[in-house]
């Protein structure tokens, strides 16, 4: 009764997220073909999956759910992040919106384009990369995201070019008072040899109901290429998402995501870094802020699959209320990756007796000649720099922000783009 | 300004404060000497407010408000100051914001505007000289990095910033060599005036030769067994404190 049950769940699940019918782009790719025989066979993470002990998606699955139409915005200046300069492409529940979106300062270096829109030689780009990064074929989210193939966008640096300004992915979401709203989208980003860019993606709420997105990125960093890649999550207290991100890295090219959540219900973050190139940087960082209910979970994983490699990982939370946290992150460095430098650290602080956080960092080394190091650290704030900054006439609210605040630091000062540093400034200051 | 009487503290339910009565006046410089473990340190933290004491008995008055009554932070904004035994450092605050905020907020509580970025500047760029302080420390996060010397001057800074009617400097003097003891001495000295009352708590008689005290105090086993003139710390160096213990157990 129990697997039929599950059945049940899962078509009802599913059935929210498929597209009516399979148009444009969708009916040229194979992936999406592929995707819609295979997943009758794949099953919901359930208490039983190790990977998912500490997340129980039965409140994300039981839902019903219909995919998400395009809707009415006016000005999307809120969610601009304030003076950057930056190519602006704004998706609406996942559908590319062109009236609101403009590559401006970025059209003669890098080939933007919304999927929906390729064609020719992007198309057969997009076609051989898209799919290989992520793995399709075991997984439920990533398999039901490639129905959706054609919502997402595409960016490639030819060779040697460089980004004139960073490119802002703008996803809008907006759901239904009646039923639930599901959200597919996926990104592409490769780094042709020697080429760079920088990419910001943030996720709002337009109102208060309730979203469920599926979100996918694979990115190629070719050799000695660069890509920085930060998101900010902030949606609404009601909406969820699961995020499955993916980069590659070849010889001498380096990789950089901030991942940085403030909003939103439930949220899974699946990342996944392959040194698979010698002399590669890789950095993840994390930043969580979370309160009421919120569940996030950060699911990393660094292959060092080649030598002389180094990858540094910072998680950083506070959670306050009944929220809860999860960080899981592997190391996993290959026999051959001598010589390889992986550095890992979570560091969480717990506002109140209720909230949670469940830290497991994982360390797994075949190769005898590597430098690695991991740790977690959880507690309260440090209650000797509260009395000190109280003594010195701070109410405890002030006292509290200006801890908070210094925690999170480290975290936006590592972050390249100098508007985007500041807006974070502001946005973790007024997050409690 | 100040009136402690019959202070009694404990923390985790051992009594450390056993009846400590003092009374200090505008323009006065008291010091608290004794032995280690005698309680001073902790009279120093009760009255800045810390919650890990316990006021058991007795009752502070603070220009005529019950001291006691308020948060660490009200007691900063009434006037009161404490230069840490141990100043805390704090990574990822750096000491101007942390200074204007502290002071802004002390201003807010005394009914005064907050000073604006360049009236800011301005004060704290006079008010460092008073404790030679280098100017790269007001650039770095608060007390992070800085030596055992650079934390007490900062300390003392801090005062002269605030300017509070009530300091009291807790072991200001441990670890500092004879230079950096005579600059916060002379800061110390130059902040001296009617209306501004100190408690100085020190080990040591050398410090009192560059602040010299109106009354001298000693403290052991969580009372004060004995107040004199600046005379009684030079008559503490020479005899040490087994004199006074024995009287005080007769």
């Amino acid at each position: 009764m129990a697997s039929l049950a599950n059945d049940n769940l899962k078509d009802n699940f599913i059935q929210g997220f498929l597209p009516k019918s399979r148009n444009g782009i969708s009916s040229q790719l194979a992936l999406p073909r592929k995707a819609a025989q295979l997943i009758k066979d794949l099953e919901i993470p359930g208490k039983k999956w190790e990977e998912w002990r500490y997340t129980r998606l039965n409140s994300l699955v039981s839902q019903v759910y219909v995919p998400g139409q395009t809707f009415e915005v006016t000005d999307i200046s809120p969610f601009l992040i304030p003076n950057l300069e930056a190519d602006v492409i704004v998706f609406l529940n996942g559908i590319y919106a062109p009236e609101l979106s403009k590559v401006r300062y970025n059209a003669e270096s890098l080939e933007i384009s919304p999927i929906s829109r390729l064609e020719d030689e992007l198309l057969r780009t997009f076609e051989t990369h898209s799919g290989s990064i992520i793995d399709t074929e075991t997984n439920i989210f990533t398999a039901l995201n490639a129905l959706y193939i054609h919502n997402g966008v595409y960016i490639r640096a030819p060779k040697n070019v460089k980004g004139k300004a960073p490119v802002h992915l703008m996803h809008l979401s907006s759901g239904s008072k009646e039923v639930d709203t599901s959200v597919q989208h996926r990104n592409l980003f490769i780094a042709e040899p020697g080429s760079e860019f920088q990419v910001l993606e943030s996720f709002h709420s337009i109102g208060n109901e309730t979203t469920a997105r599926n979100s996918l990125t694979e990115v190629l960093v070719k050799d000695n290429a660069k890509i920085s890649y930060s998101k900010i999550q902030s949606e609404n207290s009601a909406s969820s998402q699961v995020d499955h991100t993916s980069a590659v890295l070849n010889r001498d090219s380096s990789f950089s995501i901030h991942t940085l959540t403030f909003g939103g219900k439930l949220l899974r973050n699946n990342l996944k870094i392959i040194l698979d190139g010698e002399n590669g940087s890789a950095e993840l960082i994390g930043l969580y802020l979370l309160d009421g209910t919120q569940h996030v979970d950060n699911h990393t994983q660094v292959d060092h699959a080649k030598a002389h490699c180094y990858s540094n990982e910072l998680y950083k939370g506070i959670m306050k209320d009944q929220s809860t946290g999860v960080f899981n992150g592997k190391i996993h460095v290959f026999q051959d990756a001598q010589k390889t430098n992986a550095f890992q650290s979570n560091r969480n602080i717990l506002l109140s007796d209720t909230a949670n956080i469940f830290t497991k960092p994982q360390l797994e080394i075949y190769a005898d000649d590597v430098k690695c190091s991991h740790g977690a650290t959880t507690g309260k704030l440090d209650q000797d720099a509260m009395f000190y900054l109280r003594a010195r006439g701070l109410d405890e609210e002030k006292a509290k922000k200006l801890l908070i605040q210094a925690f999170a630091r480290e975290v936006t000062d590592s972050i390249e783009i100098e508007e985007v540093k500041e807006s974070l400034a502001e946005i973790i200051e007024n997050r409690f | 300004m100040i009136s402690i009487k019959d202070l009694h503290a404990s923390i985790d339910d051992k009594p450390i404060l056993k009846g400590v009565n003092l009374e200090i006046k505008g323009g006065e410089v008291h010091a608290i000497m004794g032995p280690n473990g005698s309680g001073k340190s902790t009279l120093s933290s009760v009255l800045a407010g810390r919650e890990d004491y316990e006021v058991t008995e007795g009752s502070v008055t603070f220009h005529g408000k019950d001291l006691l009554d308020m948060e660490p932070d009200e007691r900063a904004g009434e006037g009161l100051f404490l230069a840490f035994q141990y100043p805390v450092e704090i990574p990822g605050v750096s000491m101007v914001n942390f200074l204007r905020t502290s002071l802004n907020s002390v201003r807010e509580y005394r009914g005064e505007k907050p000073l604006s970025a360049g009236e800011f500047l301005k004060l704290m760029n006079e008010r460092k000289k008073i404790v030679e302080l280098d100017s790269s420390l007001t650039r770095r996060s608060v007390n992070e990095g800085f030596s055992g010397g650079e934390k007490k001057r900062n300390e003392i800074f801090q005062m002269a910033m605030l300017e509070p009617t009530f300091s009291i400097l807790d072991e200001t003097d441990s670890g500092l060599d004879i230079d950096a003891l005579r600059i916060v001495s002379q800061a110390v000295n130059s902040l001296r005036n009617p209306q501004r009352g100190f408690l100085i708590i020190t080990h040591y008689q050398r410090l009192l030769d560059y602040i010299v005290p109106d009354f001298v105090h000693v403290m052991y086993e969580g009372r004060i067994i004995k107040s004199g003139s600046k005379d009684l710390a030079l008559e503490l160096e020479e005899k040490g404190y087994d004199w006074l213990k024995a009287e005080a157990t007769v």
